[in-house]
């Protein structure tokens, strides 16, 4: 660890396994610098002297609003409109298609999972409504949910910079979408009102979020411990509905035997759920383990 | 290598984006306004042009107007890299022609997911 980061070593490791605990997330040693900047900037905002004061805090006094807090300002993503073009021309020439074919003029739910600060429902709530213009009997709704954080506030306002709508958003989609106001940009009501968002623990059931035709998780298992992989993937396969669909990052992939899911020809990242799903043994999850070919820590030093 | 042509009254500018376009592999060459740009356009054809609005002896809309009147075969990718943020203008560029449009001030990622777009990366 750098001499110049003012953390003592020993919160540092003490923050590792929190985040483990509570997210089931690795931060690794080469996230150091992400955690002083990240956690600098909260405890300037809750009212803290120093990093090592709420540090001081958070475990000589067992907050829990302060530990989500702190869990969720780690675990923030910097995220991109159209952030995987492929995976966005698979949505378009395929899924689309294929869940139009199946559902009818049924209204198709779409899960954003680990969503931060909005870009990806967003830009699939562009494409959405652009298919809808050629297929007039495609009804969708988006739902984009992550952790409590600042970065999911953002989404629900709907409002980015300058330099954020550039990333990705094509002018077209921009100047269609998005009114500007000020020296940002916000979300047109057309596309509002098909997204919505909400705070949640993405490590607990998610039944209550209900059955979706269409669930999103990319770029953001290596994040994972071997055990909240499995938990997460458990819980996804668990509201997505029979002959529906899920979606990982183009690096990442999942042993196709477990978790009730068949893989796609030509769609290496996306997966089809069985007609008549199973019970996962216990004793089968160490088998079911996801390969990932993706660097995790690559965005969090982009980010910081 | 890819070719683009950098048309921009400032140097800085010029300088600016010249380098993060060749850290994306392309090799650039520039302009101080449109008349010079469409010159060379004329005489070797660029695979993009990065190209400003407000500029003296030819602005930007008048040389994109010209370029997309030009009687050939070739159809270089034009990004519309300016300061000018209004909706209507934004509309009239990509009416004249254009295929992006990039705000000033402008970062690395910006030009690269713009010409990702063009198809001119990846």
């Amino acid at each position: 660890m750098s001499d110049v980061l003012s953390l003592k070593p020993s919160y540092y490791e003490a923050l590792k396994r929190l985040t483990l605990e509570l997210a089931g997330v690795h931060l690794g040693e080469d996230h150091a610098f992400l955690v002083e900047t990240r956690l600098g900037a909260l405890a300037r905002q809750e009212g803290y002297q120093s990093l090592n004061k709420m540090i001081d805090d958070l475990f000589g006094q067992g907050q829990t609003r302060l530990a989500v807090k702190v869990v969720s300002s780690l675990l923030e993503r910097d995220t991109h409109f159209n952030p995987d073009p492929k995976g966005m021309k698979a949505i378009e020439e395929f899924l689309f298609p294929q869940l139009l074919s199946l559902s009818g003029s049924d209204r198709i739910r779409i899960l954003s999972f680990a969503c931060s600060s909005g870009q990806e429902p967003y830009s699939l709530a562009i494409l959405a409504d652009k298919f809808q213009k050629s297929h007039p009997n495609f009804s969708f709704e988006i739902l984009g949910v992550d952790y409590p954080s600042p970065s999911l506030s953002r989404a629900q306002e709907g409002i980015y910079t300058h330099f954020e709508v550039q990333r990705g958003l094509p002018i077209r989609d921009l100047i269609t979408y998005f009114d500007r106001v000020g020296e940002n940009w916000c979300i047109k009501d057309v596309l509002r009102e098909s997204v919505s968002f909400r705070e949640f623990h993405l490590l607990s059931k998610l039944d209550s979020l209900g059955q979706f035709d269409l669930v999103l998780f990319r770029n953001s298992l290596a994040h994972y411990s071997s055990a909240a992989q499995i938990r997460v993937i458990r819980s996804l396969s668990s509201i997505v509905k029979a002959e529906r669909y899920i979606m990982f990052g183009a690096e990442e992939a999942l042993p196709t035997s477990g978790y009730n899911f068949d893989p796609i020809e030509g769609h290496p990242h996306v997966l089809i759920k069985h007609a008549s799903p199973i019970e996962i043994e216990p004793e089968e999850e160490r088998q079911l383990m996801p390969i990932i070919k993706y660097n995790a820590s690559d965005d969090h030093k982009e980010s910081a | 290598m890819r070719t683009c042509l950098v048309v921009d009254n400032s140097k800085m500018i010029r300088r600016v984006a010249g380098r993060i376009l060749s850290d994306l592999k392309f090799n650039t060459e520039e302009a101080e306004n449109g008349l010079e740009a469409l010159n060379m356009c004329r005489s070797n054809m660029p695979d993009a042009i990065l190209l400003d609005w407000n500029m003296p002896v030819m602005d930007g809309m008048t040389f994109l107007k010209k370029l997309r009147a030009e009687q050939t075969n070739e159809r270089p990718v034009v990004l519309f890299c300016t300061a000018e943020r209004d909706v209507v203008k934004i509309a009239a560029a990509l009416e004249a022609g254009a295929d992006e449009y990039i705000m000033k001030p402008f970062d690395s990622d910006i030009i690269s997911s713009k010409l990702l777009q063009a198809g001119l990366l990846g």
